[in-house]
C-alpha cells in the first residue's frame, strides 16, 4: 500500500511537470498579446508606446527560460503568481473559486446519485417494463440534451416565466444562506440531469448485468429477502464501474461546467479560465490548469482507492 | 451485523437525517437587511478587467470608473460638455486656458483637490512609461502652471479644438498627488466599498462630493453578467434595475413593456478594412471601392442587429456631431454593377480570390463578415472566412495577417476629429487599413483639430468626407444599436448619445432607483 502510494506520488509530479511545462509553451505559441488586449477594448486602441509601457510592467519581456523557471520554482511553493491584468494573486482567486464549482459540482452529484441509482437499479432490475421504458427514453432525450440548452430552457421558464427563482448570479452562503441556494438550485439541477443521465445508464446496464450471476440465484435460493438480496449481492456489486465512471466525471466537470457558469454567471473556477484564456491573462490561466489537473489526478487516485475497498480482490500493487 | 437496539448508534440513514435537518435549518431565511439607502443594481456587459483611471480597458470599466474618478470637464445630465472638477475655465488665446476649481472638491481621503493635483495628473499620463490612453492626445500641453491653489494654466503647443473634449473623457480623471500608483484616490461621486473580482463591485456614495445633492443613490452595486440573454433575464426578473448593451432581439419587447424602459441610440459602426501593403487586389483604390458598392447594407442591419442600426454610406461622422457632412456623391449605394465595373477598370474583370477576417468571440463580428462574404461573392470575389478568437484577432489585425477584415469601432465624443485615432497614419494596429497612410488625410485632420472657427472646421470636415470617399481607407457598413434598458421606475438615468454613450456614466450623478 505504501510503495503503490508512493509509487503514484511520484508518476502524479511528473505528470503534473509535463501538464505544467505544455501549459506554459502552448501559451506562448497562442497568438495574442495580454498587454495590447487589455488596451484594446471597444474599437479602441492605446498608442504603441503605451502597449510596450505596459508589457514591461506585466514582466513580459523578461525572457522566455526565466520566465519558466521563475513559474515553476514558485508552483512548488504553490505560488502561482499575480494576474498580468489586475495584479490579483492567482492562488487567492483560485481558493475563493475552486470550491463554487466544486459545490455546484457535488451538489449536482448528489442529487444525480439520489435519484440515477435507485431508477437505474429499479429499471435494470426489471429490464423491458414500462419503468425502464420510460426511464430510458427520458434519459435518452437528457443524455443528447447539452447544458446550456437546459440552462436556457431552465431560465426562461423558472425564472422570467414563473419567476419562482433568480436567473442566476450567487451570493455567499455566509451573507444569505437561503438566496445562495436559490440560486444554487437551478444551475445545480442542470449539473445533475446529465450526471444523472450517465449514472442511471451505468447503474442499469450493470445491475442487469449482476442479476443474471449465479450467487445472486443463491442467494434467492437460500431465501434471502428480495430486498437483501439486492442491496447486499446485487448493487455492492453493480457500483463499481458507476464509481469509476463517476469519478471520471468529477474530473471532467471541473473543466467543464463553464457552460453552466456562464449561463447562470456563477462565478465558479471554470469561468475564470475561460476569461483568463481570452485576456491571455498567462499566470491565472496555468494556475487554474496545474490546479485542475492536480485535482483530477488525486480523484482518479482516490477512486482507485475506493474501488479497492469495495471489492477486496483488487490489490493496489 | 449492526446493533439496531443500541441507540447512540448512528446509521447511515439517521445521518442523513440529522445532515438534512442541519442544512434545511442552514436554509431558512437568514436576517433581512433594512434598506437604510437607496442602492442602483447594475447589469454589467462584461467585469471591468482593470480600474487604472487613465487607461482604457473598455465600456465596462468607464462606467465604474466614471464613479470613481472625475475631471477637469464632463457632462451634464443632458450630455452638454460642461466644467466638472473645474467650476470655470476662460480661454485666453487660442493655445492658453485657466482653469479654476471648485471650491472644496476634495479627494475621497478628504484632501482638497488643488492645482497641484491636476499638474501631477497631467503629468503623470504623459510620463515616459506611462500607458494611458490619452498620453499621445495631452502630449499637446506644452506647460502647466499653478497660479493659485485652485487656479491652472495649460499652454498648448498647438490650437486645439478638442482639448476640452478630452479632458472630458474617462481616462482624463484627477488623481491625488500623493497617491499611490497601485491604488489612486480620486474625487468622484462615490468611493469603492466592496468587491468580488470578475462578480461584483459595490460603490457608496462620497459624502464631501462637490456637487450639492448629488449623487442621488446612496450606492450602486455593479454585477457582471457576461451572457446577454442572462443580462436581458436579470432585468426582467427584477434583479437589476439597468442593464447595458441591451441584445438587438429585445429591443422590441423592452419598447412594449410597461415595466421597462429604453434609451437607445446608434453608437459604434461596423466596416472592412484592408491590407494595403500586401501586393494584391486592395492596394487598388478602385477595388476598395467596388467593396463599397457590392454590399447591400440594410441586409447586414436586419440579419444581425434585428434591424436595429442605420445603413453607413459615408464617412462615420459620429452621431450627434455638430458638422453635417452627407453628400450623396461621395456615399456609396448598393450598385453591383458599378461595383463589377470597378473591379473591370482595376484589372480584375473575373474577380479573385482573398482571406476575410473576423472573430468568432463576437456573433455580430462573424455574422457581418458572413453577409460580406456573401455579396463579395455576388462581384467575383471569393473570400474565406477566417475567425479566430478575439486575441488572435486583434494580433492579426495588427500583423496584416489579412487581405480583408470585418470590424465595429467607435470614439469617445461627437466630434469628427474622434475619427483621428482610426484614419490618421500611426503605428499598424488592428483598427486601421493594414498598411494605410493618405498624407491628405492626416494633413485634414491635423488643420480640423487646430482650427478654432466652427466654420472653418466644418469646410475641413467636408473635404476630409471627399478624401474619405477617394482614398478609401476603409469600407464603412452601417452604424449599430446601443441601448440600455432600465426599470420604469428608475429616474434620472440618461444613455448619452452616439459616441458618448460610454459616458453615460456621468449621469449616475441624477439617478435614483425606485
Amino acid at each position: 500500500m505504501l510503495r503503490f502510494a508512493l509509487n503514484r506520488a511520484l508518476s502524479a509530479g511528473l505528470m503534473l511537470l509535463v501538464v505544467g511545462t505544455v501549459v506554459f509553451s502552448i501559451l506562448f505559441l497562442v497568438p495574442g498579446d495580454p498587454a495590447e488586449l487589455l488596451l484594446s477594448s471597444d474599437g479602441i486602441t492605446a498608442s504603441p508606446d503605451a502597449i510596450a509601457s505596459l508589457r514591461e510592467e506585466m514582466g513580459l519581456n523578461k525572457p522566455l527560460l526565466a520566465q519558466y523557471g521563475e513559474f515553476l520554482v514558485n508552483a512548488l511553493r504553490f505560488d502561482f503568481g499575480v494576474s498580468l491584468i489586475d495584479k490579483a494573486s492567482v492562488g487567492d482567486t483560485i481558493a475563493t473559486r475552486l470550491p463554487r464549482t466544486i459545490e455546484l459540482i457535488l451538489a449536482g452529484l448528489v442529487l444525480a446519485a439520489l435519484t440515477g441509482i435507485p431508477a437505474g437499479t429499479y429499471a435494470g432490475l426489471r429490464p423491458g417494463r414500462r419503468f425502464d421504458r420510460i426511464a430510458s427514453a427520458v434519459n435518452a432525450v437528457l443524455i443528447s440534451l447539452p447544458g446550456f440548452v437546459i440552462g436556457t430552457l431552465f431560465i426562461y421558464i423558472f425564472a422570467q416565466f414563473l419567476r419562482w427563482l433568480p436567473a442566476g448570479g450567487y451570493t455567499s452562503f455566509f451573507t444569505d444562506p437561503w438566496l445562495h441556494i436559490k440560486q444554487l438550485t437551478l444551475p445545480a439541477i442542470t449539473v445533475g440531469l446529465h450526471l444523472f443521465s450517465i449514472i442511471f445508464r451505468m447503474t442499469r446496464a450493470s445491475v442487469l448485468e449482476m442479476r443474471g450471476n449465479d450467487w445472486v440465484r443463491t442467494a434467492v435460493a437460500k431465501g434471502l429477502s428480495r430486498k437483501l438480496v439486492v442491496r447486499r449481492h446485487v448493487l455492492r456489486n453493480a457500483l463499481g464501474p458507476v464509481i469509476t465512471v463517476v469519478g471520471l466525471q468529477m474530473g471532467i466537470l471541473l473543466g467543464s461546467t463553464v457552460l453552466i457558469e456562464f449561463i447562470y454567471n456563477w462565478p465558479g473556477l471554470s469561468g475564470y479560465l475561460v476569461t483568463a484564456v481570452q485576456q491571455r491573462d498567462y499566470p491565472s490561466v496555468r494556475g487554474v490548469i496545474l490546479v485542475v489537473s492536480a485535482l483530477f489526478i488525486l480523484i482518479n487516485l482516490m477512486v482507485e482507492l475506493l474501488y479497492s475497498m469495495l471489492d477486496p480482490r483488487i490489490r493496489l500493487e | 451485523m449492526t446493533d439496531r437496539k443500541n441507540p447512540t448508534h448512528i446509521t447511515r440513514r439517521t445521518a442523513l437525517t440529522y445532515i438534512g435537518a442541519g442544512m434545511a435549518a442552514l436554509a431558512l431565511p437568514g436576517q433581512s437587511y433594512a434598506a437604510s439607502d437607496k442602492t442602483l443594481r447594475y447589469g454589467l456587459s462584461t467585469f471591468p478587467p482593470a480600474l487604472t483611471p487613465w487607461n482604457n480597458t473598455g465600456a465596462a470599466s468607464n462606467y465604474v470608473k466614471l464613479c470613481l474618478y472625475r475631471g477637469l470637464m464632463g457632462y451634464d445630465s443632458e450630455a452638454q460638455l460642461v466644467p466638472e472638477v473645474a467650476e470655470s475655465y476662460e480661454w485666453v488665446d487660442g493655445n492658453t486656458i485657466v482653469f479654476k476649481l471648485r471650491e472644496g472638491a476634495k479627494f475621497h481621503n478628504g484632501e482638497p483637490v488643488t492645482a497641484e493635483d491636476v499638474i501631477f495628473t497631467f503629468t503623470s499620463i504623459t510620463a515616459e512609461d506611462s500607458s494611458a490612453y490619452l498620453k499621445s492626445s495631452f502630449e499637446s500641453i506644452d506647460s502647466m502652471e499653478a497660479m493659485d491653489a485652485t487656479t491652472v494654466k495649460f499652454t498648448l503647443k498647438l490650437p486645439s479644438a478638442v482639448f476640452l473634449s478630452e479632458l472630458a473623457n474617462y481616462c482624463a480623471g484627477i488623481v491625488w498627488k500623493g497617491s499611490d500608483p497601485e491604488d489612486p484616490i480620486g474625487c468622484g461621486p462615490y468611493t469603492k466599498t466592496d468587491e468580488e473580482r470578475g462578480v461584483f463591485i459595490e460603490v457608496t456614495a462620497f459624502p464631501d462630493f462637490y456637487s450639492e445633492g448629488e449623487p442621488r443613490s446612496g450606492k450602486i452595486r455593479f454585477t457582471a453578467y457576461s451572457d446577454q440573454n442572462l443580462r436581458y433575464a436579470a432585468l426582467e426578473t427584477g434583479d437589476v434595475d439597468v442593464i447595458e448593451y441591451l441584445p438587438w432581439t429585445q429591443f422590441d419587447t423592452v419598447e412594449e413593456s410597461e415595466e421597462l424602459n429604453i434609451a437607445a441610440t446608434v453608437s459604434p459602426f461596423m466596416l472592412a478594412l484592408f491590407n494595403v501593403e500586401k501586393d494584391g487586389p486592395f492596394k487598388n483604390p478602385l477595388v476598395r471601392r467596388a467593396v463599397g458598392y457590392a454590399i447591400q447594407r440594410q441586409d447586414v442591419v436586419d440579419g444581425v442587429f434585428a434591424g436595429r442600426g442605420t445603413p453607413l454610406l459615408g464617412i462615420p461622422n459620429p452621431p450627434g456631431s455638430p458638422y453635417d457632412l452627407s453628400d450623396p456623391s461621395i456615399e456609396y449605394s448598393y450598385d453591383p454593377e458599378k461595383a463589377k465595373a470597378l473591379l473591370a477598370e482595376a484589372g480584375y474583370p473575373n474577380g479573385f480570390s482573398c482571406r476575410l477576417l473576423g472573430t468568432s468571440t463576437y456573433g455580430m463580428h462573424q455574422d457581418t463578415a458572413a453577409i460580406v462574404q456573401a455579396y463579395l461573392q455576388m462581384i467575383g470575389i471569393n473570400a474565406t472566412l477566417d475567425l479566430p478568437d478575439w486575441a488572435t484577432r486583434v494580433k492579426k489585425g495588427k500583423d496584416g495577417d489579412y487581405d480583408i477584415a470585418v470590424h465595429g469601432l467607435s470614439g469617445f465624443y461627437n466630434d469628427p476629429n474622434a475619427l483621428w485615432p482610426l484614419l490618421h497614419s500611426g503605428p499598424s494596429n488592428y483598427t486601421r487599413s493594414f498598411g494605410f497612410a493618405s498624407d491628405r488625410i492626416d494633413d485634414l485632420l491635423e488643420r480640423g483639430r487646430a482650427a478654432m472657427d466652427e466654420a472653418e472646421r466644418e469646410e475641413i470636415y467636408k473635404e476630409l468626407a471627399v478624401a474619405y470617399y477617394e482614398e478609401v481607407p476603409q469600407i464603412p457598413i452601417n452604424w449599430r444599436g446601443q441601448a440600455h434598458a432600465m426599470q420604469a421606475s428608475v429616474k434620472g438615468f440618461k444613455g448619452f448619445p452616439g459616441w458618448l454613450n460610454t459616458s453615460s456614466g456621468f449621469s449616475f450623478d441624477t439617478t435614483e432607483p425606485s
